[in-house]
This record gives structure tokens, sequence and C-alpha cells, in this order.
């Protein structure tokens, strides 16, 4: 096989998707060196494995691979962050969303960029995926539980919460940071 | 439907546009009995909207694309990933620079057009939809093109091509449809019991081979000829879709009858 041949090809396709790629990385490490770092792992990777790449959806598959680097990166460095909510958890925040009133709702409209970054950085990494998959790479539901491996109705159920969170941290009077999972002491960070 | 109330998963499907038609239609028909469901539906739009415009969506740095095709140009297998200190080890820059530059050039040339085509893929798509639920899939109903392209023309600011192609995708009409920001052609063919939909505008852009993709289980074919963007969308397999289109974009106007 031609070696400089793939690798161009690798180029085109990957390159393309650069910003997808590190954007997911950054919302997930929350980070920009770490991002960074993930980024250029998951391209080496995805260049290893490129061979096996056929067909045009080269975002969605080449988010799979970042992700995958990320949670390997994150399990290696912070294991403290990828305490992943439970899903079944009948308890969990499916019923909380806040009573939708206008100044709910005007709330919501106004939320500034650091009140959104922050509530959304706040968000369980499954959730928090989930969102950014969604709202900021615009993905289809079929295409996020394909990069996050996890059934649709589950991409649903993690997409609602997310939201309910959400709402709750923009809600008027809410300001300081939610706690979305209550963080258990973090042990220290290893690097 | 059933009685219960939808469920707030059902609602964020909803604001996505993930459901399916029938449940679609169910659940906006209950919207307008009830208006807690309208305001709680009407919150999630703006939150979603909130986040898509105003989150922050983190563009890759400079550095690291730098970094990326500075190595995908070098040699690949025997770098291995140093996480975590790489930034240290700086490159000669005068080497770096100038490849970085003709690169990121290139790169921004190849970049633009691509996320162009997803979204615009998106929005045939989009509309392709919108008119076959809304039952408005033809303005101007006829098969003679000899009707529909003067109808076209009238409406719009220059005259579509429309072609007969054959007897297996009869010429069912045309509508004025509204796509990348301008008014469009939409040449609706039938197939058996498929509606094509064949947008066509004019463009700057070089004559394209066609190219096929798939979006939400709809075929989509594009290609442009002698100054002309042709986009097909239908539910039809890959392979018709992509020989009509052919067939759209190769005839002389004046074959057929």
């Amino acid at each position: 096989m031609n070696d400089d041949e793939s690798r161009r090809r690798f180029e085109r396709v990957a390159l393309q998707h650069l910003d997808a790629a590190y954007n997911l990385a950054r919302w997930l490490t929350r980070n920009e060196q770490d991002a960074q770092d993930v980024v250029q792992e998951a391209y080496l990777r995805a260049m290893r494995y490129f061979g096996g790449f056929r067909g045009e959806h080269a975002r969605p598959w080449l988010l799979t691979i970042v992700r995958h680097t990320c949670y390997a990166w994150l399990k290696e460095n912070r294991s403290s962050e990828l305490r992943l909510s439970d899903d079944d958890d009948a308890a969990a925040p499916e019923g909380i969303a806040p009573a939708s009133d206008e100044p709910h709702e005007a709330a919501l409209r106004n939320a500034d960029r650091a009140q959104l970054n922050q509530a959304i950085a706040a968000l369980p990494i499954d959730y928090r995926e989930v969102l950014v998959l969604r709202e900021l790479e615009d993905l289809s539901y079929k295409e996020i539980a394909r990069i996050a491996e996890i059934p649709i109705g589950t991409v649903m159920s993690r997409l609602s919460r997310a939201r309910s969170l959400l709402r709750l941290a923009l809600q008027p009077g809410a300001r300081p940071a939610l706690r979305a999972v209550p963080n258990p002491a973090r042990p220290g960070v290893k690097r | 439907m059933n009685a219960e109330r939808p469920s707030a998963q059902q609602l964020n499907a909803l604001v996505d546009g993930e459901l399916d038609l029938v449940r679609q239609l169910d659940l906006e028909s209950r919207l307008e009995s009830d208006a807690g469901l309208r305001a709680e539906a009407s919150a999630l739009r703006t939150l979603s909207q909130s986040v898509r415009a105003r989150a922050d969506y983190h563009t890759a740095p400079a550095a690291l694309r730098e970094r990326l095709t500075g190595r995908a140009a070098g040699k690949a297998p025997n770098l291995r990933p140093r996480l975590g200190r790489w930034w240290t080890s700086w490159r000669p820059l005068a080497t770096s620079f100038g490849f970085v530059a003709l690169f990121g050039w290139a790169i921004t040339a190849t970049l633009l057009r691509p996320s162009h085509d997803d979204r615009l893929l998106q929005e045939a798509v989009g509309s392709h939809v919108r008119a076959s639920l809304a039952n408005r899939v033809i303005d101007v109903a006829s098969s003679d093109r000899h009707a529909v392209k003067p109808w076209l023309s009238a409406k719009l600011d220059f005259a579509p091509p429309v072609k007969d192609l054959g007897a297996d995708a009869v010429l069912i009409g045309g509508r004025v449809d509204y796509l990348d920001g301008h008014p469009v052609a939409a040449l609706v063919y039938r197939r058996r019991a498929h509606v094509i939909d064949v947008f066509v505008w004019p463009t700057q852009e070089r004559d394209a081979a066609i190219r096929l993709f798939s979006e939400r289980g709809f075929t989509v074919a594009h290609g442009v000829k002698a100054g002309m963007n042709h986009w097909a969308v239908s539910d039809i397999n890959r392979d018709e879709l992509s020989a009509l289109l052919a067939r759209q974009m190769a005839l002389p106007e004046n074959e057929g009858k």
C-alpha cells in the first residue's frame, strides 16, 4: 500500500475535523494543554487505524477515537472525574427540571457566555459529552450513540438530564456553580 | 394516542427534531392544548439556542495544528507520543514556518468547503422533508418541462435547466425553495413511489463530478455542471439517484421531447 498516498488521505480527512476533535477533548478534559495532548495522541492512533477506515463519516469516526483517548487519559491522570452517573437510577434528576415560567425562560435566554460555559463544565462527564456532541457538534442522536457507544435511549436520557441540570444551574438565584454529582473528596491529581 | 404525560426525553427529542413523524405530530397536537408542556418545550428550545449561540466552541490552537501537520509530513511511525511535555521541545522555527504557512493555507482552502457542504446537505434534506411533510412538494404541477421552466424562471433570477429524465423518473413539477441563503429551483420527479427533489441554482464553482452522501436515511447526490449547482435528495438508493442526477446534468436541454 502506498504510504504517501495514505498519509495524504489521512491528513485531508483528519485535519478537516481537527476543530471538532479539539473541541470535544477540550470540553472533556476542561484544560487546554491536556486537550492538545489528547488530540495529538488520538491522531496518532487514528493514523494507525486509518487503513481500516472506509467511507464518508470521518467526523464521528474521529470523534470516537478522540473520546476513547480522552477517557484513557483521564483514567490515567484524573480518575476521580470518571465517576459516571448512573443512568438507571430512577432518582436521578429526571424530574427536577425547574418550573418553566417566564422569568425562568428569560434567564435561559439571557445567560451569558461565562455562565453557560461554567454550567456545562460542571456537568458530569457523561452528560457533558452528550450535550457537547449534540449542541456544539450538531450530531444526531444516532451518531452520538455510536460515538459514545451507548444505546440511543441512553443518549436521550443523558441529554434530557444534562439539560435539566443546566436549567437548574442557570435559574435566577442559582449563581454558585451547580454540584451536579456529589464530588467525593478529590484525591490528589497525579500527573 | 396514549394519554400519559410525555416524558422529558420525548420533549427533548421533539426539540431536537429526533422524533419519528407519527410521534412528532402527536406530541405537537398535545402541546397545542397544554400550556404547561408548551412552556416546557419552549424552555428547552431556548436553552439549546443559548448553548449553541454562546457556549465556547474551542477551535484547535495553531500550535496543535502545526504539530500535527509537521508530524504527519515527517516521519510518522517512529514518533511516540510523549504525553505531557511535548510543547517544551519546539522545532526549529525556520523550517516549520514556511511549511505551516503553506499547509495552513491549503487546509483552510479545503476545510471551508466541506463544512459548508455539510450544512448544505442538512439544508437540502431538511427542505425535502419539510416539503413532503407539509404536502407542499409542488408549486407548479406539470410534467411538461416547457411549462415548469418558464414558471420557475419567472420566480427566480436565473433559468434552471429542466429536463426529461426518461420513463423511470417522471417530472411532476417544480417549486421555489430556499437553500444556502438564496432562492433555488426545486425540480420534482417521481420514480415509482419515490419523490426526488433536484435543487438547482447558479454557482461560481467549477464543474464537479457527482458525490453521494447519506443523511438521516436519505440519499443525497451533489454535482456541479455548467455553472449550476445540483443537489438531489430522495429515499431511493444511491446508484439510482446517482444515475438520475448524472442524466440531469448530462442531457442537453433540448434533448428528449
